[in-house]
């Protein structure tokens, strides 16, 4: 004895409401993880190449569609060259280390003047040394973080390749978290399309709308203040743990006076 | 997600935890103190003439390049792991290394027990269940290969593969097959290297293949060399490299060469003259 009514405005009003909150939520999840994706990576490997003073510094992820290591993303200008680049799993130094999880330091590898000539060709340079850790945390390997080149003297040491392993594994809390906000999109995308399909097969197109509608939506332009300090918490994450204690302390000052009112007195409430 | 047979190192504790070759680093060494004597158990008589006659090494790894002049024909046998879907098969071989990791391990193996012979199986691959399915039929299959060392620089992390490595670990060692097994380079938990029936090895800071340590305090046991080891690469080639994973294969080879002076040795027993054995801290 179901009712095959059709969407009444209420109930599409409901669920764009539901979707405009989602929406807003997504967008705050963004703003509060600086960085994501292709800037995640960047980021990255730019902080290794500083941490190391290395000349260069690449990321490759695993593409599980093709079953490839891709090169996404490098820094410093040597390392441009290796951008794009999709090689075996199991074959090279990063197969290598994204099969086995192990991290390894290669030195004088222009010294082996076939091990030399192969990179070349592949990336037009050849480094003098390099080190390569799996990104991997307890679900698996994600890809492989190469560090070429260590400035002034020769190769990478075992201390190095212990601080490349333990950088690598943060990267790829990261680069993990990035992946979670990136797959919560498309959730939405696929709940709403679900949502629509239910209420009587609406067009895929029909979903595009809505989501773009709702988040157009949304007042994500700079002059809106809360967003504003959405930026800064986000900066807070390079503070330390007392500095964060004292932050929240005072943030839940000034929450209990805001929701007291008119937030015009005490705190020098120069008014 | 379980997290079945968790170990008392738990993966997530592994950036916390110091890495495992610190134990090994001159400014620990004081701490690597023992209790047993050993006082008649000398290198001398540990390898006596032990050259690893009669002694087969499995090598699971990349492959190894047979005609690497390195090697001096030392390569007896290659095989792969194929893998489709949860299915593993062992076929035979060309005797090749697409990286030339397998081929430095044995290189370092055979420049220490010369007259060792050598067996690789290749089991690179990719999916983390794969390569933990691959990696455990590798590994099987080396022990009814009748291999009484087996060099396994590489590891698994895959908690899913915890129960079926152990049962292996336990199996090697029953069958007096010893595994000697590279701890990560990170301290992360990682199969069969933190098991207790293997020697496992990470690089210590020096830079001659015969310094050796034993560490009493386990989980990783011995600290070998691999520090910038000059070693055989892909394509006939030379490369100088550093891991945890060149460690390995230099007590691989002390090891072939214990088994093939003391061929009634177990693998208990050749643990124990390794301990005996290595250098005073």
């Amino acid at each position: 004895m179901t009712d095959p009514r059709p969407p009444s405005g209420a109930d599409d009003e409901h669920l764009r409401v539901a979707l405009r909150a989602a929406a807003l939520r997504l967008e705050a999840a963004g703003r509060l993880t600086p960085g994501t994706g292709g800037d995640l990576l960047r980021s990255i490997v730019e902080t290794t190449a500083i941490l190391f003073g290395a000349e260069a510094a690449s990321i490759a992820l695993h593409d599980p569609s093709t079953d490839r290591l891709v090169f996404e993303v490098a820094a410093g200008e040597q390392g441009q060259g290796v951008v794009g680049l999709a090689i075996e799993v199991g074959e090279g130094l990063a197969g290598y280390v994204y099969s086995t999880g192990q991290p390894i330091a290669l030195a004088d590898v222009a010294a082996d003047a076939r091990f030399g000539r192969a990179t070349a060709e592949q990336t037009g340079y050849v480094p003098r040394s390099l080190i390569a850790v799996p990104l991997a945390d307890d679900d698996g390997v994600l890809g492989v973080l190469e560090v070429l080149d260590k400035r002034g003297d020769g190769g990478f040491d075992l201390h190095d390749l212990e601080l490349a392993g333990a950088f690598a594994r943060q990267a790829t809390v990261a680069i993990r978290s990035s992946r979670v906000e990136r797959d919560a999109a498309a959730l939405l995308r696929r709940v709403l399309a679900d949502a629509s399909e239910a209420e009587g097969g609406g067009d895929p197109g029909d979903v595009d709308a809505i989501v773009s509608d709702a988040t157009l939506a949304l007042d994500t332009g700079s002059d809106d203040p809360l967003w504003a300090l959405a930026d800064e918490i986000a900066r807070l994450r390079a503070a330390d743990p007392a500095q964060l204690d004292l932050v929240r302390e005072l943030l839940a000052v000034l929450v209990r006076r805001a929701e007291r009112g008119s937030g015009g007195r005490g705190f020098g409430g120069r008014r | 997600m379980t997290e079945p047979n968790a170990p008392t190192l738990s993966p997530a504790a592994g950036a916390s935890l110091p890495a495992w070759a610190e134990a090994f680093a001159r400014d620990h060494r004081a701490e690597l103190r023992r209790v047993a004597p050993f006082a008649t158990v000398d290198r001398a008589w540990a390898f006596g003439a032990g050259d690893g006659a009669g002694v087969t090494v499995a090598v699971i790894d990349s492959g190894v390049e047979g005609g690497h002049p390195a090697l001096e024909g030392a390569l007896a046998e290659s095989v792969r792991v194929e893998l489709e879907g949860e299915d593993t098969r062992v076929v035979p071989d060309e005797a090749i290394d697409a990286v030339g990791h397998g081929t430095a391990c044995a290189g370092i193996i055979h420049s220490i027990a010369p007259r060792a012979s050598i067996v690789s199986v290749r089991v690179l691959g990719s999916d983390n269940r794969g390569k933990g399915l691959a990696f455990a039929a590798g590994l099987d299959w080396a022990i009814g290969r009748g291999a009484s060392v087996v060099n396994l620089s590489l590891s698994s992390r895959s908690e899913a593969m915890y129960a079926t490595l152990h049962d292996l670990a336990d199996r090697a060692y029953f069958a007096n097959c010893l595994l000697v097994c590279a701890a990560n380079n990170v301290a992360i938990a990682s199969y069969p290297s933190l098991f207790a029936a293997v020697v496992s090895v990470a690089a210590h800071d020096d830079r001659e293949a015969d310094t050796w340590f034993y560490n009493p305090h386990p989980p990783v046991e011995f600290g070998a060399r691999g520090l910038d080891v000059d070693v055989a690469w892909r394509d006939g080639g030379r490369i100088v490299a550093t891991g945890n994973s060149f460690a390995a294969p230099h007590i691989a080879g002390l090891a072939a060469r214990i088994r093939s002076a003391h061929p009634t040795a177990t693998p208990f027993e050749v643990k124990t003259i390794l301990a005996a054995t290595a250098n005073r801290p």
